[in-house]
């Protein structure tokens, strides 16, 4: 406890003593942490995007004009013996008509005005948990129901949703080394202030080595000054995270929703506030560890 | 209670600092150490500080051979030590009381005992007054004073002082001799390097003389 008393003493002291490269060195930190936080956020939402995407993605098969009742049936039977439809809509060619001219109200007169009803029956295709999973069994069932009479096209979001996820993981691999290049940048702003406290400390350390110090009592107090810089670093970081947060919740709550669906775009989970304050500490501990090794 | 067998240092390009170099001071003995510059004083006080370790020969304190010592034993004997140099080395941006209870607050001395053992020697060095003050307020000689409370706080069996009266006058210099022999008195080993025959003279203690790092005179 008394040695823990002097090490963070020591190490408040020497912040003070060097307030501008404290200061430097706290908002580097906070930097790459709001970076790293910002980062996270905006990834855990378009997640939640995604996965709403894929959760209500439909397979839609648009019957021929001419299919019979029969034809109907059995593509029904194909579907529900798959196992992989968590529900299955018919919808007849004048409830597609129907449909349009509620989602287009502007067309709603073209349409009615057309002498052939231009919409195809269609069935609307909700896949279940297993179905979502497994990609090669609905390509088989697409495969089936393609070679089935009275079908004249199969539409499955899921290829553009999978194209999409595979864009958003290169995008996560690139801000993960962004990250790490940020949190080297990071250790080594703290490795630098750290050392030139070192330097200002030179003849307290000389003294400390010749009454013979404890190495803890030498070393402790980098080690301080680092996790130190670092905590005020993320809590700065996660400061600045909650307010830029707060401002794209203000301003693009609505927009979000309308456009891509969002609907309460989320704050990091706490986990992850965590992760971000230890983070901080842990990098800050780094830099100071770094220092105080070289010291004797 | 401090023995050299032999002891030689050797820096490079084969320039020898001191060279079979051999010698004994008993416990509760006053020793000074003289010879001109580039004799070996220093050099062998940084050998008794375990500041550097001999190329050859043995060198001996408190029955343990001091190359041999581990880190942690080093700091251990460290603890046994005071030092004085002729640049006091206090710390310019502490108070003369926190200069003097930086050593037992670094070692881990509890916080009572600190102030109790800070008071003492301050008192005993005569400048309890000046507790508040900074080094830059204080005359040479009271620097010093400070530097010997600070090497005496932690109680040492052994004082090693380099030249402590380099920067002083006559009459200061024999000031701090008298807290030399004080210490002394109480029974602290004490070995001082000076080239200053006339304060060896006025002192009057034992002498061991170096040149070209060996022993060329003892009395």
């Amino acid at each position: 406890m008394r040695a823990l008393s002097y090490f963070f003493g020591e190490a408040v002291q020497s912040l003070l003593r060097s307030r501008q490269a404290s200061v430097l060195s706290v908002l580097t930190i906070a930097a790459g942490l709001f970076v790293l936080g910002f980062f996270l956020m905006i990834n855990a939402n378009l997640q939640r995007i995604i996965g709403g995407w894929t959760d209500s993605a439909e397979l839609a098969i648009y019957l021929r004009d001419d299919a019979g009742s029969e034809q109907v049936a059995a593509l029904q039977d194909v579907v529900n013996r798959s196992g992989l439809a968590a529900s299955v809509q018919y919808s007849s060619k004048e409830e597609a008509r129907r449909d349009f001219a509620r989602d287009f109200p502007d067309l709603a007169s073209t349409a009615a005005g057309l002498e052939r009803n231009p919409f195809p029956a269609s069935f609307a295709v909700r896949l279940n948990a297993s179905g979502r999973e497994a990609s090669g069994a609905v390509d088989t069932m697409i495969t089936t129901i393609n070679a089935t009479p009275g079908v004249a096209d199969v539409r499955y979001d899921r290829t553009w949703l999978t194209r999409l996820n595979a864009t958003v993981r290169v995008i996560r691999g690139a801000g993960l080394a962004i990250i790490i290049l940020l949190a080297i940048a990071c250790a080594m702003t703290v490795a630098n202030v750290v050392r030139l406290a070192a330097m200002a400390r030179r003849d307290e350390i000389g003294i400390m080595e010749l009454v013979g110090a404890p190495f803890a009592y030498i070393r402790g107090p980098f080690i301080a000054e680092g996790l130190l810089q670092g905590g005020l670093g993320a809590l700065l970081a996660v400061a600045a995270l909650l307010g830029t947060f707060a401002a794209i919740r203000a301003r693009y709550a609505v927009f979000m929703a309308d456009a891509v669906g969002l609907t309460g775009f989320a704050f990091v989970p706490m986990q992850i506030v965590l992760l971000i304050i230890v983070g901080g500490m842990a990098l800050g501990c780094l830099g100071g560890f770094a220092v105080a090794r070289g010291v004797r | 209670m401090i023995e050299a067998q032999r002891v030689s240092k050797l820096y490079g390009r084969g320039v020898y600092a001191l060279r079979e170099l051999s010698l004994r001071i008993e416990k509760g003995e006053f020793v000074f150490l003289t010879g001109p510059s580039g004799a070996g004083k220093s050099t062998l006080l940084r050998l008794l500080l375990r500041q550097e370790t001999p190329t050859d020969g043995r060198l001996i304190v408190g029955g343990r051979e001091l190359a041999k010592l581990s880190g942690r034993q080093v700091q251990a004997y460290r603890r046994s030590l005071g030092f004085v140099f002729q640049d006091f080395k206090l710390l310019q941006n502490k108070t003369v009381l926190e200069n003097v209870a930086f050593v037992p607050r670094v070692l881990g001395m509890a916080s009572s005992q600190q102030q109790r053992r800070t008071f003492q020697v301050l008192k005993w060095v005569g400048l309890q007054h000046r507790m508040t003050s900074l080094p830059m307020e204080l005359s040479g000689g009271e620097q010093q004073r400070i530097a010997i409370a600070r090497a005496l706080v932690n109680d040492p069996v052994i004082i090693i002082a380099d030249e402590p009266t380099g920067n002083l006058d006559p009459d200061l210099s024999l000031e701090i001799m008298n807290l030399f022999r004080e210490i002394n008195a109480r029974g602290t080993t004490v070995l001082v390097a000076t080239h200053d025959r006339e304060l060896i003279r006025r002192v009057g203690r034992r002498t061991v003389t170096l040149n070209h790092g060996s022993v060329v005179e003892a009395t």
